[in-house]
């Protein structure tokens, strides 16, 4: 038996690998450190006797003969190949190791050198990872969002608890199959989509959001927002991604319960203001116009008698300006209101600002049997306007429409198939704002033409005539003029002209 | 008896109107008095004063409402007609459950007014004519003597003098003789008068 020389030994011991040499009968020439380690035989134990005892008993029976055939020409097993075998302990545990073996250079006797690479070791790694693989499942299935990630293609590669809880799906129902098509609802599956193609592009690692409706199995729809990131290989290459989502259906849901509750007040807000501005100017007003009426009755009762109190009729004339004056007085200091009050001018979309309003609109014409229809132009610029004011003059407007409509129907006694008012809008050649409200009612006679903007003028049996009066403040305050025209065929059309915002708008 | 004149009463807090309404009133002959207020006008009121109200709804401090409730706890029976403004329906209808005799929504047309007014104050007429009737029926009550006072119940109630008699345990001549006493006392002309006064006076149901 031939001894390895000391250098080969030096060179063994430093080696993190089991070393093993053996002569051409399998006799151990050397064992290193590493190997001490991992089959608890000490060097000088194991020196000498056949290799074969660290073998398990299946590798044992033939590991002879296959020595002994490579040394008869044979083909060689392991010989500068390397595999997976299993192994035996000292104290008869079994594991595996990865062994490679090689014939050392110009030993005569053959000598073999097998380096046993412990996967034992790296058996412990992968149960390590393993553990670390179901903490973090743990972790994923702990998390109150959804936790999805999809390869490049969309197919899913991992979803927790959560996902599975608001799918009402299994994992395998889940699992290797395509995101978007199989748990997407049909109409957001473009979004989904879109969603993952933008994240795989992304250079960075940026979350980026969206939100889309997923559909459980029952059929339901729960609205999700996302929060999605691409995974990138070490070269930078997006290897899928990962999303994470939060049911937001319930707090959506109530948004949108607390939104339409506030429009509602809103709107009622603004008809309040305006009716109860209606109220109070018409209970200041009655007083002076009150005293005007019974003065000036007064006067002709007095001047009726055969001798006349001519200072008295004179006193009561005097009241009767004085009265007069006070009514212009209050009606002055409404103007001034309507033209002081807080103006908030903010760049509007006029469309916008009409839609608003819609429902409420509709709500009214609903109430005269009526129907509203919109035509509004879509290449309009943008105003700046006090967008609650100029609703409160299209409110009027409308209001003012359906009442003419359903007047005329009353006084006709028949119902009219048309019954309907029009809101449009539209640029003007100069590419300003045009607003009109027109209907098909009888429309406005001559006289009443002239008289139409004049406060207190009404042709309503319980109006105050201020509506159009305050309107047309209003429309002067955004230095615009409220205008009337003749509607076509028949009606009538009131209108407002709308400076297109000057500065550049993106 | 002689009947105090008639005086049209204004409460109105706003000068112009109040003097107006005054000045409008007087043209078509009507005695008329004025108050700034509730307050003023209920410190000087004297309900033996016969006449009509004219009451504005809307008043600082006591409205023309809580006037109206403060005269019908005093039991003064003067016709209110009330004066609204716009927009004041509600108020008015509330004022016509308490009794208003009518209301007028401002401004209004000089006949309309002194219309109501006439009609207010007939009212009143015949009311205080009425008031005067039961309070002389009430006299003459208490001026029967009990005996009288059981056969006049008795007969009122549809009774002959014999059911009459037999109730109360007389000879039908004794019920005879006190029946004409009540028709002497009451100055009935008939017992169909005389159930008439005794349902005038009668505490409402």
């Amino acid at each position: 038996m031939i001894a390895p020389t000391p250098d080969v030994l030096a060179l063994l011991e430093a080696t993190f690998d089991a070393v093993v040499i053996m002569d051409d009968r399998g006799r151990i020439l050397a064992f290193n450190e590493s190997a001490e380690a991992m089959f608890g035989y000490r060097a000088a134990d194991a020196i000498g006797r056949n290799v074969s005892m660290l073998m398990t008993a299946t590798d044992r029976l033939h590991h002879d003969d296959h020595v002994k055939r490579y040394l008869g020409g044979g083909d060689a097993r392991v010989l500068g190949k390397g595999r997976d075998v299993w192994v035996c302990h000292r104290d008869g545990s079994e594991f595996s190791v990865f062994l490679s073996v090689g014939r050392i250079p110009n030993s005569e006797p053959p000598q073999f050198v097998g380096f046993l690479h412990d996967t034992h070791l790296r058996r412990k790694a992968l149960a390590t990872l393993d553990h670390e693989r179901q903490r973090n499942r743990l972790y994923l299935d702990l998390a109150q969002v959804m936790l999805v990630a999809t390869d490049r293609n969309g197919i899913v590669q991992l979803v927790n608890q959560r996902a599975f809880r608001v799918l009402k799906r299994t994992n395998a129902e889940i699992m290797n199959r395509n995101w978007a098509d199989n748990c997407v609802a049909p109409d957001d599956r473009a979004i989904a989509r879109a969603s993952i193609r933008t994240l795989l592009l992304s250079a960075n690692d940026e979350p980026q959001s969206c939100e889309y409706h997923v559909r459980a199995s029952d059929g339901e729809d729960r609205f999700i927002t996302w929060r999605g990131v691409a995974l990138h290989d070490p070269d930078g290459v997006a290897r899928g991604i990962m999303l994470s989502g939060e049911d937001i259906t319930d707090q959506r849901r109530a948004e949108s319960e607390a939104h339409k509750a506030l429009e509602r007040m809103n709107s009622v807000a603004r008809l309040a203001t305006m009716g109860e501005m209606a109220a109070g100017i018409s209970h200041e007003l009655n007083q002076p116009l009150a005293a005007i009426a019974n003065y000036s009755q007064a006067c002709s009762r007095l001047l009726r008698v055969p001798s006349p109190d001519i200072p008295e009729v004179a006193s009561a004339l005097e009241q009767v300006s004085v009265q007069a004056l006070r009514a212009g007085e209050i009606i002055r200091r409404i103007r001034s209101l309507v033209r002081n009050e807080d103006v908030r001018r903010e760049t509007q979309d006029m469309n916008d600002l009409i839609r608003e309003v819609h429902a409420l609109l509709a709500s009214d014409a609903r109430v005269h049997d009526g129907r509203l229809a919109l035509d509004l132009s879509q290449a309009l610029p943008k105003v700046k306007v006090d967008g609650v004011q100029i609703q409160q003059v299209l409110m009027n407007l409308v209001h003012n429409a359906f009442e003419a409509q359903s007047n005329e129907i009353n006084r006709a006694g028949h119902s009219g198939g048309a019954f309907e008012v029009l809101i449009a809008t539209r640029p003007t050649p100069e590419g300003d704002v045009e607003v009109s409200v027109s209907d098909l009612g009888p429309g406005l006679a001559g006289d009443v033409e002239q008289k139409i903007f004049e406060p207190f003028f009404t042709t309503k049996a319980t109006g105050t005539g201020l509506g159009l009066a305050i309107s047309r403040s209003i429309i002067k305050a955004h230095d615009a003029r409220l205008g009337y025209r003749a509607n076509q065929p028949h009606g009538a059309c009131f209108f407002f002209v709308l400076p297109a915002q000057q500065e550049p708008h993106p | 008896m002689k009947e105090l004149p008639q005086t049209v009463f204004v409460v109105d807090d706003d000068d112009a109107v109040r003097n107006s309404l005054r000045l409008l009133l007087k043209s078509a002959g009507f005695s008329t008095e004025v108050a700034a207020s509730a307050q003023e006008f209920l410190s000087t009121y004297d309900a033996a004063q016969p006449g009509c109200l004219l009451l504005d709804v809307h008043m600082p401090g006591m409205t023309g409402l809580e006037m109206q409730h403060q005269l019908n706890v005093r039991g003064a029976a003067i016709p209110v007609i009330f004066i609204t403004g716009h927009g004041d329906i509600p108020m008015a209808v509330e004022a016509m459950q308490h009794g208003a005799f009518d209301f007028l929504q401002k401004p209004f047309r000089d006949q309309e007014l002194l219309d109501r007014v006439q009609r207010a104050l007939t009212r009143d007429t015949e009311y205080r004519a009425r008031l005067r009737q039961t309070e002389r029926i009430r006299e003459r009550l208490a001026s029967l003597s009990p005996r009288e006072r059981e056969v006049l119940d008795l007969v009122t109630q549809g009774k002959a003098n014999k059911m009459v008699a037999g109730d109360l345990g007389v000879s039908q001549r004794t019920v005879e003789i006190h029946r004409a006493h009540v028709m002497q006392k009451m100055e009935a002309g008939s017992l169909a008068e005389l159930v008439r006064m005794m349902m005038a006076v009668a505490p409402p149901q």
